[in-house]
């Protein structure tokens, strides 16, 4: 596990938003005699937060064998990994091959879908837009700036310096979870797509509009 | 070239022994021309399963039978697939010999072969093309056999039974032998059975081992499957489905199932220690000491592997498929293991077994459907069994017969089943030949000289058990 400033006030600023048990875990995240715990529980049962806490390793495809009587020569998984921005890249794959420890094993890297890019900063004025469209909009809402655990086609724009930022609908945590993107039974609750569509309008608006 | 040297002096050596007058009247020299042709006319015909097209081979058998005043009699739930039974009759004081060969062969992947795969082109010494091993040799070897002893005018103490077989190589719609043994068994039922096996192996230009197989694994094919929430491949989740099933299939892969030795594979040990080289010879005698088993089990494992299996059910993955996306976790993933018990295993029990090595509930074994029913191993003691031995001693001089258990599976799964005391045997193959040549090979061939040989081996062993003393 490890926190990078976003993450760090992300999850500070989440607690005092959060019930007293969901806050007691996320404050415990930051000490490393109570992280551990707290780890466990969202490896379980809160998997997006999970992730934004180290580099994750997610095997999603097998292929392998010719017939099921035939010992075939070759066998291949696919790894999804996705690395933290700060991430050694060569060192994280060296240990990764000890981890493997088996010599009949190799790793071959796929191509780099997205660039490397420095985060968008919050103090701008299409930032600052988002906040008060959110507020607006939702009445005591939290705005929280924070880092996907996927990947967008964002990285290839602020890789060219456009400041970028990312939104969506509102979900609750059950559909996030269940019901989330790539999942066999995706879905989204129709007062969310309007009222969705009604936030990026007035976002772009008040952004583009001349006033 | 050096197999061929011996061969002849054997054949000079057979003059000598002391043999029944039907022995007496066969020139092996002179059969060798009509064996060859049938050979490569068999070959020849395309019988590739699938489809099969075996009534091809059968047109030409029946011809080649009737012509010889053998009548025939075909069985056919395809009439592409036809199987086709002979019948030599005998007075009746014994219970019929079955003798058979599939008529079918493999595929063939044309653009790897060196040759016509079905031109059964002459070529250093071999006969070359797909069916040459498996099993046109055993089926020209029990056609020849059928014509001697019809040339030979002996009477016979017991019926024999020609079969030739379709569809053994896959047979998923029944056309082969579950067709005979269903519909048809009074054609076919016997004592004793003859059918196909590895055969006997040359080393250092002599035939070393004459290999009878009594036995075989049956396999019992299962899929693992396990299953999890799906979702983004960002997000780990402690049940991902290709997770589970992975550590699933490594604690399979690896599971050593217990080692159990059964007569045949006993004697099997236990002969090939008093042939074999001081070093091996120990190893497989360490089999049995509960000191020793281990050392010699995980030798064999590395580099006998075919022994390995012999000493065990075996538990292979042969098969992986999960996966819609490289960034999508899915809900499903599942393996193929392909699983040859030994044949006197408690399956319920041993996939309880295989449940707990698992240790996972997200992980279920599926059973696939079992091609081959189970049956006890042939016996050891039968007139059969000692004729094979008698064939082994009076053609391959100075050679060790070995009774075996095939880690394959044949049709005479079926026969054994049913109750035939059933034996497979083959040609004398090189290690190298047996290596690269053999069964399903792009390369398929068999060194003249075999085919002669083996020939004249199963005619042996047919004539001492059918033909009145």
């Amino acid at each position: 596990m490890r926190l990078n400033d976003t993450t760090r006030s992300y999850f500070e600023k989440l607690a005092t938003i959060s019930s007293p048990e969901d806050a007691a875990r996320y404050n415990s995240l930051l000490d490393p005699k109570t992280a551990p715990a707290a780890e466990r529980y969202l490896a379980e049962h809160d998997p997006s937060r999970y992730s934004m806490l180290r580099t994750s390793i997610v095997p999603t495809m097998l292929k392998a064998g010719i017939g099921p009587n035939v010992i075939p020569s070759e066998a291949e998984a696919t790894i999804d990994i996705r690395a933290l921005p700060d991430e050694n890249v060569p060192q994280f794959f060296a240990e990764m091959t000890k981890k493997i420890g088996d010599p009949a094993i190799k790793i071959a890297p796929l191509p780099i879908a997205h660039p490397p890019s420095p985060p968008s900063s919050v103090n701008t004025e299409m930032y600052r837009i988002l906040e008060q469209v959110s507020k607006k909009m939702y009445p005591g809402v939290t705005v929280l700036p924070t880092m996907t655990t996927g990947s967008s086609d964002k990285a290839q724009l602020r890789a060219k310096g456009m400041l970028s930022y990312g939104i969506g609908p509102y979900a609750s945590e059950a559909d996030t979870a269940q019901y989330g993107a790539h999942g066999d039974v995706e879905r989204l609750l129709e007062s969310s797509l309007y009222n969705f569509v009604e936030f990026d309008w007035n976002v772009v608006t008040e952004v583009a509009a001349k006033k | 070239m050096r197999l061929l040297g011996f061969l002849l002096l054997s054949a000079g050596a057979l003059a000598a022994q002391p043999k029944s007058p039907q022995t007496k009247a066969i020139d092996w020299g002179q059969q060798q021309a009509e064996i060859l042709r049938h050979f490569r006319a068999l070959v020849q015909i395309d019988t590739t399963n699938p489809p099969g097209n075996e009534t091809k081979a059968v047109d030409y058998l029946k011809k080649v039978l009737e012509d010889e005043g053998i009548p025939t009699q075909t069985f056919a739930l395809d009439p592409n697939r036809t199987n086709l039974v002979a019948r030599l009759k005998g007075n009746g004081s014994k219970k019929p010999l079955l003798i058979m060969a599939h008529t079918d062969t493999v595929g063939v992947q044309r653009e790897k072969w060196p040759v016509d795969p079905f031109g059964a082109v002459l070529k250093d010494g071999y006969v070359w093309g797909r069916g040459t091993t498996d099993d046109k040799d055993k089926l020209v070897a029990v056609l020849m056999s059928m014509l001697l002893i019809k040339r030979s005018g002996a009477v016979l103490d017991r019926d024999l039974i020609f079969l030739a077989e379709s569809g053994e190589e896959a047979d998923p719609t029944g056309v082969g032998i579950r067709f005979m043994v269903d519909k048809h068994f009074d054609q076919i039922d016997a004592e004793f059975a003859l059918s196909e096996g590895p055969g006997a192996t040359i080393e250092n230009g002599r035939v070393a081992t004459v290999q009878i197989t009594t036995t075989e694994k049956i396999p019992r094919r299962v899929r693992l499957v396990a299953n999890g929430t799906s979702g983004h491949g960002s997000i780990p989740r402690l049940d991902d489905a290709v997770t589970h099933l992975s550590g699933a299939v490594e604690r399979v892969g690896t599971w050593q199932t217990p080692m159990r030795l059964n007569d045949t594979t006993r004697t099997y040990f236990e002969k090939l220690a008093t042939i074999s080289s001081p070093e091996k010879a120990a190893r497989y005698n360490d089999l049995l000491n509960p000191q020793r088993t281990a050392a010699a089990q995980r030798y064999l494992a590395e580099f006998e592997p075919i022994h390995n299996s012999m000493l065990r059910t075996s538990v292979v993955p042969t098969m992986l498929k999960a996966g819609i996306g490289p960034n999508v976790i899915p809900s499903e993933a599942e393996a193929s293991i392909d699983i040859r018990t030994l044949p006197d295993e408690d399956i319920p029990q041993f996939m309880a077994q295989m449940t707990k090595i698992i240790a996972d509930p997200a992980v279920k074994i599926e059973p696939l459907y079992a091609t081959r029913p189970a049956a006890p191993p042939s016996r050891l003691d039968t007139e059969m069994y000692h004729a094979l031995e008698h064939a082994a001693n009076r053609v391959y001089p100075g050679s060790t017969t070995l009774p075996t258990m095939l880690t394959a599976s044949t049709d005479m799964a079926q026969l054994r089943a049913k109750g035939i005391q059933s034996y497979g045997i083959g040609p004398a193959l090189s290690s190298d030949d047996f290596a690269n040549h053999a069964w399903h090979s792009d390369v398929e061939r068999i060194p003249e000289a075999s085919l002669y040989k083996f020939v004249e081996f199963t005619w042996n062993a047919v004539n001492e058990i059918a033909v009145k003393k």
